[in-house]
Parts: structure tokens; C-alpha cells; sequence
């Protein structure tokens, strides 16, 4: 997993110039008109918070809840490190909107066909060596790319040398870890950073799912005992009855044993 | 409901009339237009009403047949025997209702099969929809002898019922273990919002409570469908049984009860009890209507014993579920989403004419098939004086 790619966001470099922006919707085909929050033609927008410069984007966890949470598995997290979409696959349950703990994923809310809409982390242009579109479009840098353990080890050594830092990557616990990280000189909670929950949360739907099978096993056989008790009391209050017909003086007429 | 009273006063069929029409429109408009002119839904609130009555209120209600079938033949409570296929026709036009509400929610509902071959076994929505689709499946097979026994010739009609016959146990675990995996795994859609959800509703156990509490609901869905058909339909059945099945649903809604307020507290969210928030009016609301009426009502002989007090009572215990359902998947969800969700009129038609079609199509089952014992015919003009009088 050493090839895992990250972006790291330093919020003190970003200048709002929104040549991020820019270039993403340029590399999707999208209108160039600027947006002030996610939408499903611009997958990474700049929030103005005070006078900060806040960039969003898919957080690409480790362990991404909208995958597991995906029906039909059209949400994938790769081994290159983006979540990426297969949209021949999705059938529109919209379960990866509600699953999702940054609320990152857009539809199509307005299309007859509608599909979801989420950033890649450029998946096909990292393939090919480049990176990232909007990270290539940073005049800063605030935004840089990278593999996961080295820029988690980048941004350490921002935080930890200068003392402006907020002493907390946004990324590196949050959802379990993911493949975006953040650090800032103001706290992430006054720049709409979400408090998301530190584990992976997909475990907690394993949990409950269990194994199959073996509730099938345990299910069918608890039912079955259950079956056959009621059964054998059937048969037990048959015989006594029986027992007690046999026993009377006047034998009730029985059609089917006389 | 009550559609059917007097099939010759016009009200009931103009509202149902009414309720078609607006239905045929929010279908135009859903498929026609799209979600944007169908719904009010947004990227902050993707599930709505569809989801909310529609999948999770629908697939809860529809629980009494699984739960009269596994009592009658698991269990041996034969005295429900002569209300069983009554309430597993409501399960399966239930699961039908939810099926075809599905087609309006889904993006791209001609894809619906996607999920029999492409498969993601984390996903509890998976689970979920491999469920409904095998137990719809039990239900059909499980109703099938009504329809088939219609069938006029005696040696094909012997050999289904027969097959039928062999298999019918078989049929009825399976449908238990389905409705028992998918009901709590309804819940366990919920789980992954951890955060997101609001603690009066977020719970680790939330699949333990979805199963606990379709039980009572879907039984209560059945007292009620079988008292307008003893009203309406010209059914004779004990109505004893009726409040027999009753006595069940009080002691598992005080169950849920307890659970859910054991769980609160034991997840430091008591204070969220108390405070000033719409949150918890919607909560006590639900607990008011699914616990503490119907729980006081049911105790009481007088309530149980006579069919309308019943009625009325159960209907407490579905709008009490239907408060619950809709607290999980809008209320819970609204506070974290930052925008406030009120369901597009179409939103509400389009559900509202799905479940009349299956309101109507229990009637004519229930008319034209063995599905309840009925009274010898009467002149028409008497049975609407029989029903005027009860």
C-alpha cells in the first residue's frame, strides 16, 4: 500500500484564487461559473470562512462508508488511494448520500438519468503519473499530492515545527483515516469541519450484519426445535385423548381409527 | 381504508378517484419531469418520504403475516389459523406496495436486478434487498393455494396443492428468518449515520429495535384490515381473535419501550429528553402514540373486547410506528442536514395511490377468493344496513 496517494490541504497557503476550481470543472466539462458549495458540476469548491479559505472535497477515506454502504458495489475504494464510481453499476438508491459522514456525494437531482456525482481524486490521470487536476492548478501549494505515508509524515513536520498550527491533521483519525488530510492555523471546527466519528464506519455495520449463514444455521435450527415441540405436543395431546376415550365407558365414534 | 363501505355511494370512489388522479400525475411527474419537479429531496435530505413511508414504514407494517404464520405453524397457536391467509395476503400486498414504491425512489429503477448480480455483501442495503425480494417470493408461494385452488382442473390443481403441502413449513421458516434478518437490518441501514443521526434515534441497537417494533405494528395492521372487512366485506370471523392478538402487541410495545429508554440512558442521552428542541417533541410524540396510549388502552378488558375500541387503538399503534419510522429517517437526520424537509405534495400522491391500489386489491380479494369465511349472500340493501348498524 505504499503507492497509496494523499492530498494534504494546508489552509494557511490558500490564497482563494480557485484555480482548483477552475481546473476541475474544466477537466469535467463543467460551466466555469463559481459555486459556493459542492454541487454535481463542481466537485471541489473554496468556502470563504472569515477570512479563511477552505477547500472541499471528497475525503477518499481508507475504509469509505459510502462503499461498503454501496448495494451493488459501484463505490470502490482503489489501491492507488481515490474512491472512484462506476456508474454503469449505481441504481440510484442514493444510500452512499446518507452513508456518507463529510456529506460529500451530489445528485443529479434534475436528470432523468440521474447519477451521482463525486470527485476521483483524478483516478485515471493519477494512473497515468499526473497529478491530481486541481492539485497541478495550485500556484501555492497549498494543496500537494503525494504517497499517503509521506505527506502524512509532510504534514507532522508542518504542525509540529511551527507553533501557528492547529496540533491536529483533519484526516488522520476522522472516519477511521482518510486520503485527504487538512491542517490549519484555526480550529477545523469554525471552518464547518464536520466532528466526524474516529472509526472506520463501515465496522459498524459488520458488526450487526454478523455472518449470514451462521444466523441462517442458528435461525433455521432454533425454528425448527421450535417446530417440532409443537408438534410432539400435537401428538401427545392426540394420544392422550386417545388414551382417555379408550378409557370411557361410552367410546365417542372415531371415523377414521374404527 | 374504509373505501369500501357502500359500494354504492359515490363519496369513497370519488376520493379514490382523486387519490388515482393524483397519483397518475406524481407519476408523470416523477418519471416525466424527474426528482427535482417530483420531490422536494436535496443532497442534504436524499431519502425522503419514499424511503421513510414508503420502504421503512411499508416493509414494518407489513410483519403481522410472518408473525401469524410462524404462531400457527411454529408455534401451534392454531386459534389464529382462520386469520392467517388474511394476513399474509396483507404482508404480500404489503411487499408488493413497497416493491413498486421502490420503482418511483430509485434513480434508475430500470436497473432494480442490479443487485441479484452485482454484490457487495458490507452493505446492509444489499442484505436488505435480498431479503424482500426471496420473503415477496414466500409470500407469493405462501398465498399462491388461494388462486390456484380457483384453478378448474381438479388433477392440476391436487398435484400444486399437494407440492404445496410438502413444502409449506419450509416456506413458512424461511419467511420468518427472511422477515426477521431484513426488519432489523431496516435499522441497520441507520447504522452508519452514527453522528449524523440524532442521539434520541442514534443507537447501536437500532436493528433490536426496528425488529421489536414491526412485530406489535404489523399486527396491529392486521386487526385493523380484518375489522373493516368484518364491517365492510360481509366477513364472519370470531372477532375474539382479534382481541387475542391484541393481548400480544401490549406487552411487546412496553418491551420496545423499555429497551429504547434502557438504551437512551445507557448512552449518556438522557439529557436530550428534556431539552427544547423540535427533536424532542417529534420523540415523545412517538412514544405517546406507540407506547404509552396503546399500552394503557390494551391493558384495559374493555378496550380489547370491543372491535371498535380496538380499531381505534391499533390505529394509535401504527401512527405511533409511522412517527417512529419517520423520526429515523427525516426528523433524526434534519438538525445534522441544516435544511428543513417538508415532502412535495407528489411525494405524498404518488405513495398514497400506490397503497389505495393495494387497499383495493385486498377487497377484491377478499370478494372474489377464499380468504375469509363470509356470510351467506345477502340483498345488498341489507348488508349496507348491517354495516350502517354496526
Amino acid at each position: 500500500m505504499e503507492t497509496t496517494k494523499a492530498i494534504l490541504v494546508d489552509i494557511t497557503k490558500c490564497i482563494g484564487c480557485r484555480s482548483c476550481e477552475q481546473a476541475c470543472k474544466e477537466l469535467h466539462g463543467f460551466p466555469m461559473e463559481t459555486e459556493a458549495k459542492l454541487s454535481v458540476t463542481a466537485l471541489t469548491v473554496i468556502e470563504e470562512r472569515g477570512d479563511k479559505f477552505v477547500r472541499r472535497m471528497c475525503m477518499h477515506c481508507q475504509d469509505p462508508a459510502c462503499a461498503s454502504a454501496c448495494l451493488v458495489g459501484a463505490l470502490k475504494k482503489t489501491a492507488a488511494g481515490p474512491v472512484t464510481y462506476d456508474a454503469s453499476k449505481c441504481i440510484g438508491c442514493r444510500y452512499c448520500l446518507v452513508a456518507c459522514p463529510f456529506s460529500v456525494p451530489r445528485y443529479e437531482w434534475s436528470k432523468l438519468v440521474p447519477y451521482v456525482k463525486k470527485c476521483d481524486m483524478c483516478a485515471e490521470r493519477q494512473a497515468k503519473g499526473q497529478q491530481p487536476a486541481c492539485v497541478e492548478a495550485c500556484p501555492t501549494g497549498a494543496s500537494i499530492v503525494g504517497n499517503r505515508e509521506e505527506i502524512l509524515e509532510e504534514a507532522e513536520r508542518r504542525i509540529l515545527n511551527d507553533s501557528k498550527y492547529v496540533k491536529h491533521i483533519y484526516g488522520s483519525e476522522e472516519a477511521g483515516g482518510t486520503s485527504v488530510f487538512f491542517i490549519s492555523d484555526v480550529p477545523f471546527e469554525k471552518l464547518g469541519f464536520v466532528a466526524a466519528p474516529r472509526q472506520p464506519l463501515p465496522t459498524l455495520t459488520a458488526n450487526a450484519l454478523g455472518d449470514t449463514p451462521t444466523v441462517i444455521l442458528m435461525g433455521g435450527a432454533l425454528l425448527s426445535g421450535l417446530y417440532w415441540i409443537t408438534q410432539r405436543r400435537a401428538e401427545v395431546a392426540m394420544a392422550e385423548a386417545q388414551e382417555h376415550s379408550a378409557a370411557a365407558p361410552v367410546r365417542p365414534i372415531d371415523k377414521e381409527r374404527s | 381504508m374504509t373505501t369500501t363501505r357502500l359500494p354504492r355511494i359515490t363519496l369513497w370512489r370519488v376520493i379514490v378517484g382523486l387519490i388515482l388522479a393524483a397519483g397518475l400525475y406524481a407519476t408523470y411527474a416523477r418519471f416525466a419531469l424527474g426528482f427535482a419537479q417530483s420531490t422536494h429531496l436535496t443532497d442534504p435530505q436524499p431519502w425522503g418520504l419514499w424511503v421513510g413511508l414508503g420502504t421503512l414504514c411499508g416493509v414494518g407494517l407489513s410483519a403481522g403475516g410472518f408473525a401469524i404464520a410462524a404462531a400457527v405453524y411454529l408455534l401451534g397457536f392454531e386459534r389464529y389459523r382462520p386469520v392467517l391467509r388474511a394476513s399474509v395476503l396483507i404482508s404480500f400486498l404489503g411487499y408488493s406496495t413497497v416493491i413498486a414504491g421502490m420503482m418511483y425512489e430509485l434513480g434508475l429503477p430500470w436497473r432494480i436486478w442490479h443487485p441479484i448480480v452485482m454484490w457487495n455483501r458490507s452493505s446492509v442495503l444489499f442484505e436488505v434487498s435480498w431479503c424482500v425480494m426471496l420473503y415477496t417470493s414466500v409470500l407469493a408461494l405462501e398465498f399462491s393455494p388461494a388462486l390456484v385452488e380457483k384453478i378448474p382442473w381438479v388433477r392440476a390443481r391436487q398435484f400444486y396443492l399437494r407440492w404445496h403441502h410438502e413444502i409449506l413449513i419450509g416456506l413458512v421458516m424461511a419467511g420468518t428468518l427472511l422477515s426477521s434478518m431484513h426488519q432489523s437490518f431496516l435499522g441497520g441501514l441507520y447504522l452508519i449515520t452514527k453522528g449524523k443521526l440524532y442521539p434520541l434515534w442514534y443507537s447501536p441497537y437500532l436493528t433490536t429495535e426496528f425488529y421489536l417494533s414491526a412485530i406489535p405494528a404489523g399486527l396491529a395492521v392486521t386487526i385493523i384490515a380484518l375489522y373493516l372487512c368484518v364491517r365492510s366485506l360481509n366477513v364472519r370471523i370470531d372477532v375474539s381473535i382479534l382481541s387475542e392478538v391484541s393481548k400480544v402487541i401490549a406487552p411487546l410495545l412496553a418491551l420496545w419501550g423499555l429497551f429504547r429508554v434502557v438504551d437512551l440512558v445507557t448512552h449518556d442521552a438522557t439529557p436530550y429528553l428534556f431539552m427544547w428542541r423540535e427533536e424532542t417533541l417529534s420523540f415523545w410524540l412517538e412514544m405517546g402514540l406507540f407506547v404509552i396510549a396503546p399500552v394503557v388502552l390494551l391493558s384495559r378488558d374493555k378496550v380489547r373486547n370491543n372491535p371498535q375500541s380496538l380499531y381505534w387503538t391499533c390505529a394509535l399503534v401504527v401512527m405511533g410506528f409511522m412517527a417512529n419510522r419517520l423520526n429515523v429517517s427525516i426528523t433524526g437526520l434534519q438538525a445534522s442536514a441544516g435544511v428543513y424537509y417538508v415532502p412535495k405534495w407528489t411525494e405524498f400522491a404518488a405513495t398514497l395511490a400506490v397503497v389505495t391500489a393495494a387497499v383495493m386489491a385486498f377487497r377484491y380479494a377478499v370478494l372474489y377468493l377464499d380468504i375469509l369465511p363470509k356470510n351467506p349472500p345477502q340483498k345488498r340493501w341489507m348488508v349496507s344496513n348491517a354495516a350502517a348498524e354496526a
